[in-house]
């Protein structure tokens, strides 16, 4: 295991507002980061600042580089996605497989034959002739025959359909994913990534608010769901959130001993998206 | 990273040129020679219907024959060329848009996004773009005019045959063919670095406009010689040389040889300029040969161009690295 990502007091500023703000992260090899947080919250300045495709004040490494300076060298072991559908629209299939195979030392011809082979992508079709999946498709198997060991996806599924969704994470867990390779995941669909991930990565107004490995947040969150005789005593242990559904309610913890929370009522694990809205509004 | 590699690199880049221009590289020349070839198929058919027998053709074959060989091989030759000048125009217009959209329309459709998570520079991608403007497009449009003009002698061989005269002696055996085509290539490729101060502008435009290219192009130029010819006039009340004067004379003197220029005594054409209706006078000898062509090339003014090129290019450069930031 190596540091893939390391930052010292990262900055990034747009006028007098700081769109990352004194950012610390540590990054290690074999991991896939979720880096979640609301709109405008510098979720893609972050990336870009890791891709030296913007400039920034602090500490930055990438694989040991430095992103403003070494970009073409980092680039032979680094691949993005972007945004979905931006692969160019005059192209065709086969001439993108032919450009990123001049382009790309690591890339492997065959592999990307065998991932297009399960889909319906022509060799011969233009980009702008596909489909919005398919050109995520299309986008996922370039990337994915590269031999990189970071893969960075800034929302990579954004406007697909469900069934075009689950199968991009299955395809990137099962075919792509092993311990060398680090993999950073932003999304708004937290829901559908939160069984692959295995760090968390929370940040709200440039700074990071969350930053902790899934284990550490399963030993340390816990949603309680109480019935109405213990909500005073669930109040007083001091949870996090507080709301209820179907007269029920269910209060979250951090750092609360799950055995004075046991008698209280039924505890669980809590799913991302309800931990995200919770962190984030105690920041707020 | 060594040289081969970035070659390569280069070469794969240039490639995704021709590919993503097809349209404006390869088709557009092939238009032209079928409107070349179809206009001389049009006066083939009016001879045919018009021409009494052959009679008038006959007699400007008379003519032709009457002259001494050499006169001969000139004129055709000469005419070779000439041809040249229709397709230098259309290039010129097919590389100045080329160049204009070149690091302009990835930034609009966010492909750029793409290109900067390969590992290709943005040195790399400029000089792609660049040479593609300086070498791909005119060896183009130049095999294309070759060819045209081998169809073209082809039906005017047949025509001088059907006249009773053996084209081969009459026509083809004078002229020289060979070297209207090279001195037409020699031309077309000095041209591209008399035109780098003009290409790396555009190049510098096309990588920072946030839209409409084409008005920031033209615009400044314009504008500063308006306000130039302003001040001038308000100075001395005669118009000096302004940036539009500066860069229509620059133009005006390009290698690449021009219908204009070349005339049946073949002394310098100096009339060019008023072929493009300007003000220009012609500071270079414009006949078509080698010599010419490198007396501009190896001149103080291309010292100068070059330095406004490399200027542009460098600023191309900056904006293209800081193109994704924001």
């Amino acid at each position: 295991m190596s540091t893939i990502i390391s930052t010292q007091n990262l900055c990034k500023k747009f006028g007098s507002q700081y769109a990352v703000d004194h950012v610390n992260l540590s990054i290690e090899s074999g991991r896939i980061i979720g880096l979640i947080g609301p709109n405008g919250a510098g979720k893609t300045t972050l990336l870009k600042a890791i891709l030296g495709l913007t400039t920034f004040a602090g500490d930055l490494k990438v694989l040991g580089l430095d992103p403003r300076k070494d970009r073409d060298e980092l680039m032979e072991q680094v691949s993005f996605i972007a945004d979905v559908a931006v692969l160019p629209r005059w192209m065709r299939v086969w001439e993108a497989i032919d450009l990123v195979e001049g382009l790309h030392s690591r890339f492997s011809r065959d592999k990307c034959m065998q991932f297009l082979a399960k889909t319906k992508i022509g060799l011969d079709k233009k980009v702008k002739q596909l489909s919005k999946g398919m050109v995520a498709q299309l986008h996922l198997a370039l990337v994915m025959s590269i031999d990189a060991r970071l893969l960075v996806l800034d929302e990579p599924t954004l406007g697909l359909d469900i069934i075009y969704r689950k199968t991009f994470y299955t395809n990137l867990l099962n075919d792509y994913f092993d311990e060398e390779r680090t993999i950073i995941i932003t999304t708004h669909q937290v829901e559908e990534i939160e069984h692959i991930l295995s760090d968390l990565i929370f940040i709200q107004d440039g700074k990071i608010v969350l930053d902790s490995t899934m284990e550490e947040v399963q030993k340390s969150y816990f949603e309680l769901m109480a019935p109405e005789e213990s909500v005073a005593a669930a109040r007083e242990l001091g949870p996090l959130n507080e709301s209820s559904i179907f007269g029920k309610h269910i209060f979250l913890f951090k750092g609360v001993d799950a055995g004075k929370l046991e008698p209280l009522g039924e505890i669980r694990t809590p799913n991302v998206a309800d931990l995200f809205v919770a962190v984030m509004g105690e920041e707020q | 990273m060594n040289i081969t590699w970035s070659v390569n690199k280069l070469k794969v880049l240039m490639r995704r040129e021709y590919w993503e221009n097809r349209g404006a590289f390869r088709n557009t020349p092939a238009i032209l020679s079928l409107i070349t070839i179809s206009f001389m198929l049009m006066g083939l058919v009016i001879k045919i219907r018009f021409d009494n027998e052959g009679y008038t053709f006959r007699e400007a074959m008379r003519l032709f024959a009457s002259q001494s060989e050499a006169m001969r091989g000139y004129e055709v030759t000469q005419s070779l060329m000439a041809l040249s000048g229709f397709f230098v125009f259309v290039m010129s217009i097919v590389i100045f848009f080329y160049l204009l959209g070149s690091l302009y329309d990835d930034r609009k459709d966010k492909s750029i996004l793409f290109w900067k998570s390969l590992p290709a520079s943005d040195e790399l991608t400029i000089a792609s773009k660049l040479f593609s403007a300086m070498f791909v497009i005119p060896v183009i449009f130049w095999l294309f005019l070759i060819a045209t003009e081998i169809i073209m002698m082809g039906i005017g061989g047949m025509m001088v045959w059907s006249a009773d005269q053996n084209p081969w002696t009459l026509v083809f055996g004078p002229a020289e063919p060979l070297k209207a085509w090279g001195l037409v290539l020699a031309g077309w490729l000095a041209n591209s670095f008399w035109m780098l101060p003009v290409y790396s502008w555009l190049l510098l435009v096309s990588s920072k406009a946030p839209r409409v290219p084409m008005l920031f192009a033209i615009l400044p130029p314009v504008i500063l010689s308006v306000l130039q010819a302003w001040i001038g006039f308000l100075r001395t009340f005669q118009l000096q040389d302004n940036v539009l004067g500066v860069t229509s004379k620059w133009i005006a003197n390009s290698p690449a040889i021009l219908a204009g220029q070349i005339t049946p005594d073949g002394d310098q054409g100096g009339n060019v300029s008023v072929s493009l209706g300007m003000p220009v006078t012609s500071t270079f000898d414009h006949a078509p040969t080698l010599a010419n062509m490198l007396d501009r090339l190896f001149s103080q003014q291309m010292l100068f161009g070059l330095i406004v090129a490399a200027v542009f290019l460098f600023a191309a450069l900056w904006f293209r690295r800081r193109a994704s930031d924001g």
